[in-house]
């Protein structure tokens, strides 16, 4: 369960996981709504990725905290290659995004006045105000960040896909604990 | 219910009637009804109507008058976010303007019905309209029994006249109202 010096434990690889699949699917789901033409029968997808969003927000707060309570390995390869400076500064920047696009995403849909639901069932709360100008700058915040993270999660698969193919062992550790033992 | 056209019953009633008559609204057997286009399909609600003043005068077409004020905060819509949504500050602002009037200035014989001109106030924002007004004996009434009626008025408004623009990329600007208001004499 637990991460150690070398190995990534089980409950950050399935969170890392699902956030990858929530994402994933949040950037295709959110692409569609804004090329969409909305209508009673697709109502309901605005519905889906607040509550996927929401989720995804509730996810990294998690991992966040699961990091404090059982610190995640260093990354492999020499510490000041430019390799590992990159994908650590893409990680932390990545994190950084993963919680400023939902709150912005968050405070978009706050701030048009519309309950925000989550699974259809229940309210969550606004935070910010019933505002045109929170509105359009939030949803501003949500596109651009949105479209950053895009690019970095193209360097983070890149990176990753790299490293396996050189076989050093970055990715294969966050898929199975056993090939580090 | 038989159906008597607006002319059609001044003429049969000019007789009988040559003063305005006051009638008072049946507030239970009203309702205003709206429809705007939402992508391939269409928001329907209604709005209870919080006070009509109604002066028919059947003699004289052009005397006669009406008022009416529409409770906006008490919209009902055909799904809960379009009610949210319609009643919220980027559409009718209830909260700063929770009713909507109008109040002829003219009415007009045609030869189907009438037109009812005036002007209608939404957001504190008034400006002209017209509606297409028919009239129509309640079921249950005799011939040249005028106490109880049935108006139903017909017409639309922009709502981006009114500053009433929010979602104005999903939601049509177009509103159009059907109001069928059905009414009493007063004595």
């Amino acid at each position: 369960m637990l991460n150690d010096a070398t190995r990534f434990g089980l409950v950050s690889r399935v969170i890392h996981w699902a956030m990858a699949a929530l994402i994933l699917g949040l950037l295709i789901l959110g692409t569609k709504l804004n090329t969409m033409q909305p209508g009673l029968a697709n109502l309901w997808l605005y519905g889906l990725h607040k509550t996927m969003g929401l989720t995804a927000f509730a996810l990294v707060l998690l991992r966040l905290i699961w990091h404090r309570i059982s610190p995640p390995p260093a990354p492999l390869g020499p510490p000041k290659a430019w390799e590992t400076r990159v994908a650590k500064a893409v990680h932390h920047l990545t994190y950084a995004l993963l919680v400023l696009i939902p709150l912005a995403g968050w405070a978009y849909a706050s701030a048009t006045g519309l309950d925000i639901m989550f699974a259809d069932r229940w309210v969550i709360p606004p935070i910010a105000p019933v505002s045109e100008a929170w509105e359009n700058g939030s949803k501003l915040a949500h596109s651009v960040l949105t479209k950053l993270l895009m690019g970095l999660l193209v360097l983070h698969v890149t990176g990753a896909l790299r490293r396996a193919v050189k076989g050093d062992g970055t990715l294969s550790r966050m898929i199975w604990k056993a090939q580090q033992d | 219910m038989r159906l008597i056209l607006f002319l059609a019953l001044l003429l049969t009633a000019s007789s009988a009637l040559a003063a305005p008559e006051l009638y008072r609204l049946q507030p239970d057997l009203s309702s205003v009804g709206f429809e705007t286009d939402f992508g391939p399909d269409r928001i329907t609600g209604t709005f209870p109507i919080a006070h009509a003043d109604l002066t028919l005068d059947f003699a004289k077409v052009g005397a006669s008058k009406v008022a009416v004020i529409l409770n906006a905060a008490g919209a009902q819509a055909s799904f809960p976010f379009a009610a949210q949504a319609l009643k919220g500050p980027k559409v009718l602002d209830t909260a700063e303007f929770p009713e909507i009037s109008f109040i002829s200035t003219g009415v007009k014989a045609e030869a189907e019905g009438a037109t009812v001109s005036g002007n209608i106030t939404i957001r504190g924002v008034t400006k002209p309209a017209s509606f297409h007004a028919e009239i129509y004996r309640q079921q249950g009434t005799e011939a040249g029994d005028l106490s109880h009626m049935t108006i139903r008025l017909t017409g639309a408004v922009m709502r981006s006249d009114f500053g009433a623009v929010g979602w104005h990329d999903m939601v049509g600007d177009q509103v159009r109202l059907d109001i069928l208001a059905r009414i009493e004499r007063a004595n």
